[in-house]
């Protein structure tokens, strides 16, 4: 089966029925100590680095160049031009779903066409799975980390869905306190502890943005895939996500926000409007290089606990 | 109780006795001797080293400020703490904070800069400042590279005074951006003793500003205070 490197969302049900295997690049990025030599966001520029390098080993390459950030159609091309086939993968911002449809036969094309339409079901399926668990999370049934880590696995399935499966069977069921309700909005912190650290300062998170529009959408085929992934709110405007935001916010009884950008991202721009638009305490926090989470952040999530038991 | 500050500078310790409030200072290595015979069980920690030195208690400088402003000024908007390495901006209203440690050109390391340069002690940029005829212009936001352009103005001919003047006004510039609207801002920490600094922020944000009368002790006095 061939390994395809994606690089954001790109529907792994798809990528499945055509015979292929996402493997979503951004995974070696937490644990990575590369010091990448041009960079931006350390994101795009270390995977940048270990693809040219082959240190990710793919077939083929998936860029998510609309509906991602320039950084990413910069260094995905960069990879292009080291040899690597490479095909990028436009979302829509004004939610088109025919053009998302024509965006993913064409992204069909690419992986030699659908051979086993069965997988749409069997993924859809298993994202479901994925939902009970989130649900299970912010109902204080499910470790907030350990669905975490299933949950930010996602985007590729851990490029096999009975893998996948078996990982999601493993979580065991407890009662949980969950003492100061925290959701993390942006992109996912670079820092591989994050979550853990989190958590040992109290501050529970039962709310991860991104890796919950991981499991959000699907579909038995091309057509109906289309009609939900084009409301892939990281693609839409600004308006549109927050309006989502406020809405899951609400259902998961949040006391507080926490809004991780990061360095050189166009996300972080964004910050002042999700301040302003979202009626909750908002603790924002930068990172840059990936490694542990440092004292300085530690620092800030600390103060951001003892302002939740304040209000 | 105490309440002990150990920041990245220096350290601080507040004790209120028989309703007097009595403070030592030394320099955060020496830590050590502001809790000479003092058991860990009366000690209430903050600052950068709050979780590396014995205590009964540590609560985050953010905390801490709250509860040492509010002994002095109880309805205060917003807390300025400027420190040596960051600035932290508190809106007590909105329970939000900010802070600045990525980038010295707010930070006392910024006026450090300056003093080294002119090879003065910290405490002198301040008095300096009041003799400036005229204050030139500095917009480099980068600490570092400000010093260049403290350089070419000393060389356009503006004096000592008027150069150190004018890397008052870059500094408060900078740290202004972080401070959001309010009507009552308390300034703390060490750096809010240089009082050309002080002027320079009050002629820029134009709001009551509110400086308690020994700023760099406060985070240790709120800590005492958090846990009375």
């Amino acid at each position: 089966m061939s390994k395809i490197g994606i690089t954001a969302l790109v529907p792994p049900e798809l990528i499945f029925a055509c015979d292929c295997s996402p493997l979503d690049v951004n995974n070696f990025i937490p644990e990575s100590r590369k010091y990448p030599r041009n960079k931006l966001c350390a994101w795009t520029a270390i995977w940048k680095e270990m693809l040219i390098q082959k240190e990710i080993r793919i077939e083929s390459l998936i860029v998510v160049a609309g509906g991602d950030c320039h950084n990413a159609l910069v260094d995905g091309q960069k990879v292009a031009m080291s040899g690597t086939r490479t095909h990028f993968f436009f979302y829509p911002f004004d939610g088109d779903a025919e053009y998302l449809e024509s965006q993913l036969w064409r992204l069909s094309d690419f992986l030699g066409d659908i051979k086993n339409p069965d997988k749409f079901k069997e993924i859809t399926n298993l994202k479901k799975l994925g939902q009970d668990m989130d649900k299970k999370r912010y109902n204080g049934k499910i470790n907030p980390g350990e669905a975490f880590r299933i949950l930010i696995s996602s985007s590729d399935l851990q490029s096999d869905p009975d893998k996948f499966r078996k990982a999601i069977s493993s979580i065991r069921e407890n009662n949980i306190e969950l003492n100061s309700r925290v959701a993390l909005i942006g992109v996912p912190p670079i820092y591989h502890d994050f979550h853990d650290v989190a958590q040992s300062l109290d501050l529970a998170i039962v709310f991860d943005e991104l890796p919950y529009e991981f499991i959000r959408h699907g579909g038995n085929n091309i057509r109906e895939i289309a009609r939900d992934y084009c409301n892939y709110t990281f693609a839409r405007p600004l308006e549109f996500r927050i309006n989502f935001l406020q809405k899951e916010l609400e259902k998961r009884n949040i006391d507080g926000v926490i809004h991780y950008t990061q360095f050189a991202c166009h996300h972080m721009l964004e910050d002042e409007v999700i301040r302003k638009e979202l009626d909750y305490p908002v603790l924002t926090i930068q990172g840059d290089l990936p490694g542990k989470t440092p004292e300085q952040i530690k620092l800030r999530l600390e103060a951001f606990r003892e302002a939740l038991l304040r209000s | 109780m105490i309440g002990l500050d150990v920041g990245s500078t220096s350290a601080k310790r507040v004790t209120i006795e028989k309703g007097e409030l009595k403070y030592n200072i030394t320099s955060s290595q020496n830590w050590r001797d502001l809790v000479d015979g003092i058991d860990c069980d009366e000690i209430i920690s903050t600052g950068y080293f709050r979780n590396s030195v014995p205590h009964r208690a540590s609560v985050t400088e953010i905390t801490a400020a709250i509860h040492g402003v509010r002994h002095y000024f109880p309805d205060i908007d917003v807390i300025v703490d400027i420190g040596g390495q960051d600035t932290k901006v508190i809106d007590i209203r909105k329970n939000n904070f900010m802070i600045n440690d990525k980038c010295s050109a707010g930070t006392g390391a910024f006026l450090e800069f300056v003093a080294n340069y002119f090879r003065l002690e910290l405490v002198e940029l301040g008095r300096l400042h009041m003799n400036a005829k005229r204050i030139p212009d500095i917009n480099n936001t980068c600490g570092v590279f400000a010093i260049s352009e403290m350089i070419s103005q000393l060389v356009a001919g503006y004096s000592k005074e008027e150069v150190i003047a004018g890397m008052h006004h870059a500094f408060a510039r900078r740290i202004s951006f972080m401070i959001p609207d309010a009507e009552k801002i308390a300034l703390i920490g060490g750096t809010v003793k240089n009082e050309g600094m002080v002027m320079a922020l009050k002629d820029l944000l134009r709001k009551e500003i509110f400086i308690p009368p020994e700023p760099q002790i406060i985070n240790a006095l709120g800590a005492l205070k958090y846990y009375s």
